[in-house]
């Protein structure tokens, strides 16, 4: 059952989610070919979180804006089309932002929110166009009530969509308008209403890693330790655990909180299974994420006479 | 079965029903016949006459009452001299009933027509102190007239003997809807935590219906599903130009006004793309059938047939009416959804904007601003009034504000000193001599400049209301919502 990668030899990761999910590339290729036909059958066939997880990535294709422009003049009723072009501007919107043009990055949210806002309109039960709307909402400052709205769309018809809970929770940080408190009680409660050995728990390590950033003592507290390694049992160390869509991301989130609270061992469970799949994300938070995640891991499994 | 009749030239519509007779009689004269300096004047003319009730709509004012064939004949009456010769006691008289009982403003008006005609109902009544009984008369004597009335009676029978002694006058047209430059889908931010929308669309059976299956999908999502809003309204209000104006409001508390906002974007969404059933639109028409028939048998439909014949329309019946519901078809909704939303103009709650939605904003500042003599703002750097021989004009940072004398449709003047100048799109431009330095040869200009019959004078603001400058730079101080409408910074 487990991914092909599993039994690679570690060596030096690629950030791709593509080399985790193949779906992405064989996404991809039919976006650059122009085959809607071809990749609609694929967000057709995958279950939401997945198809969710492989809009948020493909979305990233560059110049793929006037395919799906197209497609959605045929059928304005596409809502994968419309959630696909969609989260495209999104990130399209979000790049320049680094140069720091700030107009640019709403006039571009304001675009992809509109195709999103008719996305939803003719395909109102579709978690992707909501997920992809939890993002515009935060980038346009539309307010904690509206982005709640957003989510409990999402929750109606998924009640555990980890890219939409994950997008929540950010917004509930109190860099996007929110608070601590207000973020934890998320985390916990998602995590919590979850079935065992899920994905969901995650969001305890995102937001205390969240709070991190900016607390660097955060993370020493005993309740912190204590809610990270709960929050662990019940997701990537229980017996319920399955690889489905999301681990990679989950896996690595856990591993770096281990790496931070220096529990080698417990972070070599996930570096094993890990390989080399390495996510960008929250690596990020410690430098290059690519060499961050070789450092880590090569620490943990030297400390348990693994590999190196 | 409607019967129509005549009293004395007026033209009337009779229609059984089961209780005591009623009857109303109708002036085609509304708030959109207003000039803003005498904004309530119809309001004061229907008030006094006590007995009955009566209303004062965009286009309409009528009196009605219950009763018997006698109680008829003499309320009639006493429109009728009243009309003729209002007395000075009951002008005094109506005046304090009014003071009592001012309507709550509805601010789309004013941002889609500006400060005339149909943008009238958005704005204070104005002419309530300072329109003088000359002039009521004037008022009374252009519109209140045999030529320009119609009237409706339900009961057993049309009762003996009713007459009408009304001054004699021609029929006025209602006014055409001014052609605002405005943008649509176009949007503004309100005052207050509630959301609200307005389009204007073809009159017809299926636009009816089309506002009623809105407000369903409005409670089905913001009240049912999001429990965003639990107070949700639409309206469907027939113009005599062929038109009609459908609105559509919800509020929320103040914690849930961003969610009440995403929400409404996303029901007009919805609706635009057709997202309703068959069964929405059944309901919707099946409930309109049940209403036209129990309005007919309380004479609940003449109103709207005498309305009818004041705008020179067929007067229909029943069995037409219902005939005409029986084309409504869900396609023929979602046409009018289209165009209701492309026509459409939404008020976002205060603190928020609809601009990432598609929808424009109003421009709240001017194009340009009038040549002549700067005069800075005190303690401010960023703001200037412009004085010229063309009007005035206000430069507050990237804002501007100008009221050209010649397009000037009011001059507010408080006793204290300061004046406003609003202007036909509805920007408003204030002279105030505690802001400005040197201001006072200006205030001279403006008073001689604008005729009289433009100036609403008014008492003397307490010392709070007065702005004063700023110790540094600054927003100005709070002021009444009117006051702040169209201009939030420039004006300081």
């Amino acid at each position: 059952m487990l991914p092909r990668m599993f039994l690679r030899h570690p060596g030096h990761p690629d950030l791709d989610p593509a080399v985790a999910y193949p779906k992405a590339a064989h996404l991809r290729t039919a976006l650059t070919g122009r085959d809607w036909a071809a990749g609609r059958e694929l967000l057709d066939d995958a279950e939401p979180v997945e198809r969710t997880s492989l809009i948020q990535i493909c979305g990233r294709t560059p110049e793929i804006a006037d395919l799906l422009r197209g497609v959605l003049r045929e059928n304005p009723a596409d809502g994968a089309a419309g959630a696909l072009l969609g989260t495209h501007l999104t990130a399209a919107a979000w790049a320049p932002r680094r140069r720091g043009r700030v107009r640019d990055l709403a006039a571009g949210l304001r675009e992809a929110e509109r195709v999103l806002i008719d996305a939803a309109a003719r395909t109102p039960a579709d978690p992707a166009v909501w997920t992809a709307r939890l993002t515009t909402a935060r980038g346009l400052e539309l307010g904690q009530s509206e982005a709640r709205r957003r989510y409990d769309r999402v929750a109606a018809v998924d009640p555990h969509h980890l890219p939409a809970q994950r997008r929540m929770l950010r917004q509930l940080c109190p860099k996007w308008g929110g608070s601590w408190a207000a973020a934890e009680a998320f985390a916990h409660e998602a995590s919590a209403a979850a079935p065992a050995g899920s994905l969901s728990p995650v969001l305890i390590v995102d937001v205390h890693l969240e709070r991190w950033l900016t607390e660097k003592a955060h993370l020493r507290a005993d309740a912190v330790r204590t809610e990270v390694y709960d929050a662990a049992r019940r997701s990537v160390w229980h017996s319920d655990f399955r690889p489905t869509h999301g681990w990679v991301e989950v896996m690595n989130a856990f591993a770096v909180a281990f790496g931070l609270l220096d529990d080698q061992p417990a972070a070599a469970t996930l570096f094993t299974v890990l390989g080399e799949l390495a996510t960008e994300s929250p690596w990020i938070y410690l430098g290059d994420p690519a060499g961050t995640f070789v450092k880590y891991r090569d620490r943990a499994l030297s400390s348990v006479g693994g590999a190196r | 079965m409607t019967e129509q009749f005549d009293v004395g030239g007026v033209p009337a519509v009779f229609a059984p029903a089961a209780g005591p007779t009623h009857a109303g009689l109708v002036f085609r004269v509304g708030v959109a016949d207003e000039p803003l300096p005498h904004r309530g004047i119809t309001r004061l003319v229907e008030h006094l006459v006590p007995a009955g009730h009566g209303a004062t709509g965009t286009e309409h004012t009528f009196f009605h009452v219950h009763g018997t064939a006698d109680e008829v004949r003499a309320f009639l009456a006493e429109i009728c001299a009243t009309l003729r010769d209002p007395s000075a006691e009951r002008i005094v008289i109506a005046r304090e009933r009014m003071r009592s009982g001012r309507p709550g403003a509805d601010l789309l008006p004013m941002w889609r027509y500006g400060a005339r005609g149909f943008g009238m109902p958005s704005y204070p009544e104005f002419g309530l102190e300072g329109v003088g009984d000359e002039r009521l008369r004037d008022w009374i004597g252009r519109y209140f007239t045999r030529g320009n009335a119609a009237l409706w009676v339900a009961g057993d029978a049309i009762p003996d003997g009713l007459t009408l002694d009304l001054p004699d006058g021609e029929r006025r047209p209602a006014p055409a809807p001014s052609s605002a430059p405005l943008v649509t889908p176009a949007c503004f931010t309100g005052p207050g935590d509630g959301v609200a929308w307005d389009t204007v669309v073809r009159r017809e059976p299926r636009a009816a219906v089309f506002a009623n299956v809105l407000e369903r999908r409005m409670l089905q999502e913001l009240r049912d599903r999001d429990g965003i809003s639990s107070t949700v309204t639409t309206d469907y209000e027939p113009r005599a130009d062929g038109s009609a104006r459908i609105t559509a409001h919800a509020g929320a508390p103040p914690e849930k006004r961003d969610a009440l906002l995403g929400g409404m974007v996303d029901v007009l969404a919805g609706m635009r793309a057709g997202r309703f059933d068959e069964e929405d639109v059944a309901a919707v028409v099946a409930l309109t059938r049940d209403g036209l028939r129990d309005a007919e048998s309380r004479g609940g439909r003449l109103p709207g047939q005498a309305f009818n014949l004041l705008a020179g329309r067929p007067v229909q019946s029943l069995e037409e009416a219902l005939a005409e519901l029986d084309t409504v078809t869900r396609d023929g909704v979602a046409e009018v959804a289209g165009a209701a939303y492309e026509a459409g103009l939404l008020m976002a709650p205060t603190g928020t904007g609809a601009d990432w939605a598609g929808y424009t904003e109003v421009p709240a500042t001017s194009d340009s601003v009038v040549e002549g003599t700067p005069h800075p703002a005190i303690n401010r750097t960023d703001c200037r009034l412009v004085h010229g021989a063309e009007g005035i004009s206000v430069v507050s940072g990237e804002d501007r504000a100008t009221v050209r004398y010649a397009e000037c449709v009011a001059l507010l003047a408080w006793a204290d000193g300061g004046r406003q100048l609003i202007g036909p799109d509805g920007i408003a431009v204030r002279v105030e001599p505690t802001l400005y330095e040197d201001v006072a040869p200006v205030l001279r200009d403006v008073d001689a400049r604008l005729p009289a019959e433009l100036r609403v004078d008014l008492p003397a603001r307490p010392a709070d209301r007065i702005p004063s400058p700023p110790p540094s730079p600054a927003e100005p101080v709070g002021r009444p919502w009117w006051r702040r409408l169209r201009r939030r910074r420039a004006n300081g």
